[in-house]
């Protein structure tokens, strides 16, 4: 008897631990941010400005059957001033009723002007805060921040959606690199590498992808165009990165497209021939790809096997040059190593190479060459 | 002389059962920070440190278990009178035993309270932001009281079956970081002055500690397991874990991030991307896995002390029980001490020391006792008697 009596005790001892947690909280009790928008403050340039998209639930739910609102009627458009991210963050709790939630921010956009300032001080904001997550997008924008956040695509009833399939599809096909927060974090805190990032511009209706900002210790430095972005790309990540346009030569206005399938790069650090010492770089970087395109009817004159072999040099000298223009823009006016050469060169060459220079200032006079293979597999259905 | 009070319970625990103690009381809180305590002083080569720091851990565990052999069926608050005095003089023995038993009950019970004291604080800051620490910290507690409730065969079967739940999460986060692995952030493979390697080495011992719980249960080890085997193989398991996990630390984060990142792991599971999306933010499916393993940890420690206490004073399961339930309030003080990140860090990395010179030095003191006493040879003679 006593036993049962235990028992009962024991159970209603029990189910007062089950009154449910503390940090309890129903979807719709969160204003879940989507996308964060840091700006420059017009009226005090010391403030930031701080601008939020909030999805509207009942909005999303609604309209999918009554034929749908406009999709400004799906989010909400929100914008605080602070001093501090924190601060902007705080203000605008205030103007919420319900707590705030970032943890489904998968967008973090940033204007221009204050990403070549430097993003230390509003990235520490985001290192310390536990609901971040490090998979989300910071984007750099050109011109205001907010401007990301204020398109109506239309195509998508939440913008944010909108942006986030652009950039992920982006990636699956190879054109836009996969830069996350967390990628962010580690190569400002790595001495060896420097951080690049999305770089977009975005109009009324619209936004498009406008190649990656190159970054110098937490300071944007500048940015490169898509098609230095996909050279790039080919020679460090292996993404095949878009179609390459190439002039016919003696022609007027004829152009062969070359896409790229497969890329294959190898990263070669080898002594300097022509001195004694020091070391230079070499990607070899090998493409297979198709002829997509060839405007001008009956360009063909030779063997096929000749015509093959001259799309190949033909390419290849672009690509190459393309390369080179790149590598030169990244190493003399940017001078930020966002090849992750360094963390190469430290791995394999600590004490000849990595201890005796200074690499953030020796970066800028560090031979790198690039060297294509262009393996043209198929022209597609057209057999000419 | 206290056979009456776990008289069923002896000889019960198969290797098995034993492998999974030690894994599981090895594999806790220690690994949500250990790839910045491991890179902290070796740089890019801090994956070493779980391997250097096994080669203690399978040192100490080896004195433990030729102790054991050398009195079989007894725990070490069983035999420790006997280490130190002769049979006929119990008293003696007890006395001069005294401030060694105390030390390892102790060192169980204050890792029981900071091993829960970190799981709170890591749930408070990542996860249950609202939560006030105590109740979680209370929770865990509870959970151990309740393991203590049983006789020592039921602990074994716990971690028998958690055992799945403590390597699952950390293989899976290791292996599923791997794809998004630099591998190039692992090299140089040596660059460190040979001191800070020493130092290194010493910090990467602290990393084991939790096996001096064997010191009482291989006592119940069936007699015809292999013990040594069984305690390689925890071993094994937990450098094999520990060893991914840091390694999946370094490449994907590099060593200048993870000593950036409170609780490396965690951060971890955050970039770990599932594909199709259907766990968003997997920390906290992470960390609630994570329970048992924590779990293991602190209950088997807390059920040890307990264990201890009641073979110190010759009583039985109500004692146990009792004992139990009272001696948690302190815990629950001691679990509150540190006050703030930096202190509790601090504190765990003091207890790490301790662990070290109690987990070498107790089986290595006990070991030259005896043999200065001339009776380190008895053990031949009774492995004749025995078989």
């Amino acid at each position: 008897m006593a036993k049962r009596w235990l028992l009962v005790c024991m159970m209603l001892i029990v189910s007062c631990m089950l009154t449910g947690c503390w940090d309890r909280r129903e979807l719709e009790e969160r204003a879940s941010v989507l996308a964060i928008a840091v700006d420059v403050d017009e009226e005090n340039e010391k403030n930031y400005r701080m601008t939020v998209q909030i999805p509207i639930p009942l909005k999303i739910a609604g309209s999918s059957g009554q034929g749908g609102g406009s999709n400004t009627d799906a989010v909400k458009i929100m914008s605080v001033t602070g001093r501090t991210i924190s601060d902007a963050t705080s203000n605008l709790q205030l103007r919420l009723n319900q707590r705030l939630f970032l943890g489904h921010t998968r967008v973090l956009a940033v204007s221009e002007e204050i990403a070549r300032e430097g993003i230390e001080h509003i990235m520490d904001g985001f290192r310390r805060e536990p609901q971040i997550r490090r998979l989300l997008w910071p984007i750099i924008v050109k011109g205001k921040a907010a401007s990301l956040l204020e398109i109506k695509p239309e195509l998508a009833q939440i913008p944010v959606v909108f942006i986030m399939d652009l950039i992920e599809n982006g990636q699956k096909m190879g054109i836009i690199p996969n830069k996350t927060l967390g990628d962010f974090f580690n190569a400002t805190s790595n001495k060896a590498m420097q951080p690049l990032l999305n770089y977009v511009e975005a109009s009324r209706n619209e936004v498009k992808w406008k190649g990656i900002a190159i970054f110098r210790n937490h300071r944007m430095v500048g940015s490169l165009n898509p098609n230095h972005t996909w050279s790039l790309l080919q020679i460090r990540d292996k993404k095949r990165g878009g179609d390459v346009v190439v002039k016919l030569p003696e022609t007027e206005d004829d152009y062969v497209t070359f896409r790229p399938r497969f890329v294959d790069s190898n990263l070669e650090l080898k002594p300097l021939l022509r001195r004694e010492e020091g070391l230079e770089a070499i990607y070899h970087c090998e493409i297979q790809g198709d002829i997509v395109e060839l405007t001008k009817q009956g360009y063909r004159k030779g063997a096929p096997e000749k015509f093959i072999k001259e799309m190949e040099a033909l390419i290849k000298k672009e690509m190459e040059e393309r390369a080179e223009q790149m590598i030169v823009k990244v190493q003399k006016q940017y001078n930020s190593d966002i090849f992750k050469l360094g963390l190469k060169l430290r791995g394999h060459h600590y004490r000849d190479y990595w201890i005796k220079h200074d690499w953030i200032q020796d970066f800028r006079n560090f031979p790198i060459r690039v060297e294509y293979t262009i393996k043209l597999r198929r022209l597609g259905m057209e057999m000419q | 002389m206290k056979k009456q009070n776990g008289g069923n319970a002896h000889f019960s625990f198969t290797s098995w059962q034993q492998t999974c103690l030690i894994t599981s009381t090895l594999i806790g809180v220690g690994v949500l920070t250990l790839p910045r305590t491991a890179t902290s002083r070796l740089l890019e080569a801090g994956w070493i440190v779980p391997i250097l720091g096994s080669i203690g851990a399978y040192f100490a565990l080896w004195m433990i278990t030729k102790l054991s052999r050398r009195f079989p069926g007894m725990t070490i608050i069983e035999y420790s009178p006997l280490v130190w005095a002769s049979p006929e003089n119990p008293r003696l023995g007890k006395i001069l035993s005294l401030p060694w038993i105390f030390i390892y009950l102790m060192f169980l019970y204050v890792i029981s309270a900071i091993s829960s004291r970190i799981f709170g604080e890591v749930v408070v800051t990542s996860v249950l932001l609202n939560t006030p620490l105590e109740v979680i910290i209370i929770t865990m507690f509870l959970l151990a009281y309740f393991l203590c409730l049983h006789e020592v065969e039921v602990v074994a079967r716990v971690n028998e079956i958690l055992f799945p739940l403590n390597l699952f999460p950390v293989l899976f986060i290791a292996f599923a970081s791997f794809q998004k692995a630099e591998w190039n952030h692992l090299f140089p493979l040596v660059r460190v002055p040979g001191k800070s390697m020493l130092e290194g080495a010493l910090e990467a011992t602290y990393s084991f500690s939790g096996y001096e719980i064997m010191m009482i249960y291989f006592a119940f080890a069936q007699r015809t397991s292999n013990k040594e085997k069984a305690g390689f193989f925890g071993i094994l398991i937990t450098t094999v874990v520990y060893t991914l996990i840091v390694v999946a630390g370094i490449t994907v984060f590099g060593y200048e991030e993870l000593q950036r990142v409170t609780w490396p792991t965690l951060e971890l599971v955050k970039t770990t991307q599932v594909p199709g999306l259907i766990l968003e933010r997997l920390e906290s499916a992470f960390l609630a896995v994570w329970v048992a393993a924590v779990f293991t940890t602190i209950a088997n420690s807390y059920y040890t002390f307990i264990y201890g206490l009641r073979q110190f004073f010759g009583k039985g399961i109500v004692f146990q029980r009792i004992a139990a339930l009272f001696l948690l309030i302190p815990l629950f003080f001691i679990a509150l001490w540190p006050q703030n990140i930096v202190e509790i860090f601090k504190v765990s990395s003091l207890i790490g020391l301790g662990g070290l010179c109690l987990n070498i030095g107790i089986p290595l003191i006990y070991w030259l006792v005896l043999f200065l006493r001339g009776k380190g040879w008895d053990e031949s003679k009774e492995r004749k008697a025995d078989g």
